[in-house]
């Protein structure tokens, strides 16, 4: 039984969009106008040359922000199609649902945003298949968390290789994927914040790690 | 975070340590002077620090000013949690969270300390003014704290020049939101509200902790005077 | 094919592929829109892109660890603002002391903080010892008028009649030394207090280096100037010690307090047996 103490706190969040910034408000929207596609220079026009290992820390430039973008678009697709669909199906009740839907308004923005971003770029939506994990509880604990968990480490694991202006971006799309993981996380009773650290992952690893949830189709990523 | 929030609290004057003025000051100076470096196409004047970076080399001084800007706020974290699991005034979740948490922040300060060296900020000396002690007040703290610390994190994710600092930088970001949406469920609000956070400048920020009076100046336990003790 | 078994092949016609010079990001693009389907020598990790590993954490975060408390931890805190002390938590309540924000030192004045309660309105009160004669007492004030809060694990206790003085550490004794203690006639009281200020760079012999305020008082001296507070202090007359030489105070050889002020922050508990 989960324990709550009831308190009326203020939405920071929305407090922080109030309140004056040094900052521009929106990174996102800076971002976005400066356009990281243009005139389709992507990366099949790309600098890479065959059979040369990629420098630990690679170069920063526009289309290698494409590139991961598109990489992360794959998960945000996954995520918002998980939660779409569970809340279509609507068969899970209380807090678990309540997680859903406002969860799968935040994915629909993260894809929506990044869609806006690659333009005629950007990756197509892969076919999903999550099983039980729209209609059963515990597949679909287990599904959000796995997915939310994936997405951190993959953009942390991007971060020192995006453009400032990208990184800007991503940054504020990370820390709501951990506060996701970290809710659903509470809701089911599991510890939510364990670790000092969010270890990154590769991409490899992070494909792995989304081969392993058996959600998308290898054809599609 | 709006300050009729912290009813209790008022508007003050800077904090009396400077613990937080330094650290803004060290910020804005090397934010300026990283700027005419970079544009003049030189760099950074390097930092040598206690420990050692990938390939033995040195930090730029703009990275090491947000490094010290991070450990304020950690010092701050830590302080918080570990008082109130002192304190023993919390029960159930509350206090599963402040030990978990709290035992995180001083993870957090450890290893900022560490790679800090010599170069490290000096610990602050808190007065939380009952914050610690009373269950209700210490749930709205710790939520406004751990949202501020991930939009800190966030506000200075761009400027770090490091790729490893950077690295280490999102790795403890990526917590502290999960800290944030943690305590928010307890609190009985929205974990996470909007699909987007939004970054904190570190002047807000800063403000924002000078707002609180929580940073004090260090009790002064020490004189000149003669004793005029009974001898 | 099983999936796995697809997946194998198609790295190792990957491996070919790149040793045959194909471009890997073309490869690697397949699922783009509008590319071509992706052809059976795929990249590595079959379809994934290849992207730059992460770059080493510059910060090496250790496990976190659960915080040590013991039973020879001890509060104290800062005194703010005047205030009476109580003898209950509740606004009205004899008035059995008084706390003022300085020492007769000039010193920030801090107090022992031994438990905490909430009133009837929700108001926090700290229990807190302060000095007071004929021994230190313990009493109630409001939260408001006590700053922050620090932690010692140290304890100090001086054995009048063994004339020694011993510093524990987390109930481990790490210093010992001779000490000079009050006479008959101005004995040092005994009870518990601790130690609330450093007193160094004074010139004056007699108490030697540096000296130690306490909350302790002469029972006898009660007319002292400055309230007739306990020190703990070096001397100008070291082969007095050990001894019952003293108005009250405790005396170290210099050496010793030297060597003691090292490792007494200030807030230590002190118990003065008889």
């Amino acid at each position: 039984m989960r324990e709550r103490v009831s308190v009326r706190v203020p939405d920071p969040a929305g407090a922080v969009r109030a309140a004056a910034s040094d900052d521009e408000p929106t990174t996102r929207e800076r971002f976005l106008r400066r356009a990281i596609v243009a005139g389709g220079v992507l990366a099949t026009g790309g600098v890479i040359i065959a059979g040369l290992p990629r420098l630990a820390v690679s170069a920063q430039s526009p289309e290698q922000d494409a590139e991961i973008f598109n990489f992360a678009l794959l998960l945000e697709f996954t995520q918002a199609a998980l939660y779409a669909e569970t809340v279509e199906r609507a068969e899970l009740t209380g807090e678990l649902f309540e997680f859903a839907k406002v969860v799968a308004n935040h994915e629909r923005a993260h894809v929506d945003f990044l869609l806006e971003a690659l333009g005629d770029q950007a990756r197509e939506e892969p076919v999903t298949d999550f099983g039980n994990a729209t209609s059963d509880p515990d597949a679909f604990g287990a599904a959000a968390v796995a997915l939310e968990d994936v997405a951190v480490a993959a953009y942390n694991g991007q971060a020192a290789n995006l453009t400032k202006g990208a990184l800007r971006a991503a940054a504020t799309i990370i820390s709501v994927h951990a506060r996701h993981a970290a809710w659903v996380r509470s809701i089911i009773g599991q510890p939510p914040a364990a670790d000092a650290v969010d270890a990154p992952l590769t991409a490899e690893e992070t494909t792995a790690r989304l081969d392993e949830t058996g959600f998308v189709q290898e054809e599609q990523r | 975070m709006s300050l009729s929030d912290f009813t209790d609290l008022r508007l003050a004057d800077l904090d009396r340590d400077g613990a937080l003025r330094e650290a803004a000051d060290n910020l804005e100076r090397t934010s300026r002077a990283g700027f005419f470096a970079a544009a003049a196409g030189g760099m950074a004047a390097a930092v040598a620090l206690g420990r050692p970076q990938a390939a033995g080399a040195a930090l730029a001084k703009s990275d090491v000013a947000i490094l010290n800007y991070a450990l304020t706020l950690e010092y701050l974290q830590d302080a918080f949690y570990t008082e109130a699991q002192r304190k023993g005034a919390l029960s159930g979740a509350a206090a599963r969270l402040a030990r978990v948490v709290g035992a995180v922040e001083r993870a957090h300060v450890k290893a900022l300390r560490d790679t800090l060296g010599k170069q490290a900020v000096k610990r602050p000396f808190f007065d939380f003014r009952g914050v610690t002690e009373a269950p209700e007040r210490f749930t709205r703290t710790a939520v406004a704290f751990e949202d501020l610390g991930t939009a800190a994190y966030k506000g200075q994710a761009h400027r770090i020049k490091s790729p490893q600092v950077l690295a280490a930088a999102v790795a403890i970001h990526s917590v502290e939101a999960r800290h944030a949406a943690w305590i928010r469920y307890i609190a009985g609000v929205l974990p996470a509200v909007e699909p987007f956070d939004e970054p904190k400048s570190a002047k807000e920020t800063l403000q924002l902790v000078r707002t609180t009076r929580f940073v004090v100046g260090r009790p002064r336990t020490r004189s000149r005077r003669r004793p005029r003790f009974t001898g | 094919m099983t999936r796995r078994g697809r997946r194998l092949s198609l790295l190792s016609a990957a491996v070919a592929a790149v040793a045959a010079g194909v471009s890997l990001v073309a490869l690697a693009a397949g699922g783009g829109r509008g590319s071509v389907a992706p052809v059976a020598g795929a990249g590595p990790a079959a379809g994934g892109p290849t992207l730059a590993p992460p770059a080493e954490p510059a910060l090496d975060v250790p496990q976190p660890e659960p915080l040590r408390t013991s039973r020879f931890d001890s509060t104290w805190a800062a005194v703010k603002s005047a205030a009476p002390v109580r003898a209950a938590a509740r606004t009205g309540a004899e008035i059995i002391s008084r706390l003022g924000p300085r020492t007769p030192e000039g010193t920030t004045n801090i107090v022992l903080a031994l438990d905490r309660v909430e009133d009837a309105e929700g108001s926090l009160w700290i229990k807190v010892r302060v000095p007071a004669l004929p021994e230190n007492v313990a009493g109630w004030v409001p939260r408001w008028a006590l700053g922050g809060y620090g932690v010692v694990r140290t304890r100090l206790v001086v054995d009048l009649s063994d004339r020694r003085l011993t510093l524990f550490r987390s109930g481990e004794a790490v210093f010992r030394a001779p000490v000079g203690i009050g006479t008959a006639q101005f004995p040092t009281p005994t009870g518990d207090f601790y130690v609330r200020n450093k007193l160094s760079r004074y010139r004056n012999a007699f108490y030697g280096p540096l000296a130690f305020g306490t909350s302790a008082r002469s029972t006898t001296l009660t007319d002292w100037p400055a309230g007739g507070f306990v020190g703990i202090h070096g001397t100008n007359q070291p082969g007095l010690i050990p001894g019952r030489v003293s108005h009250g105070c405790v005396r170290l050889r210099n050496e010793a307090i030297v060597r003691l002020a090292r490792l007494l922050p200030i807030g230590t508990p002190l118990r003065v047996r008889a």
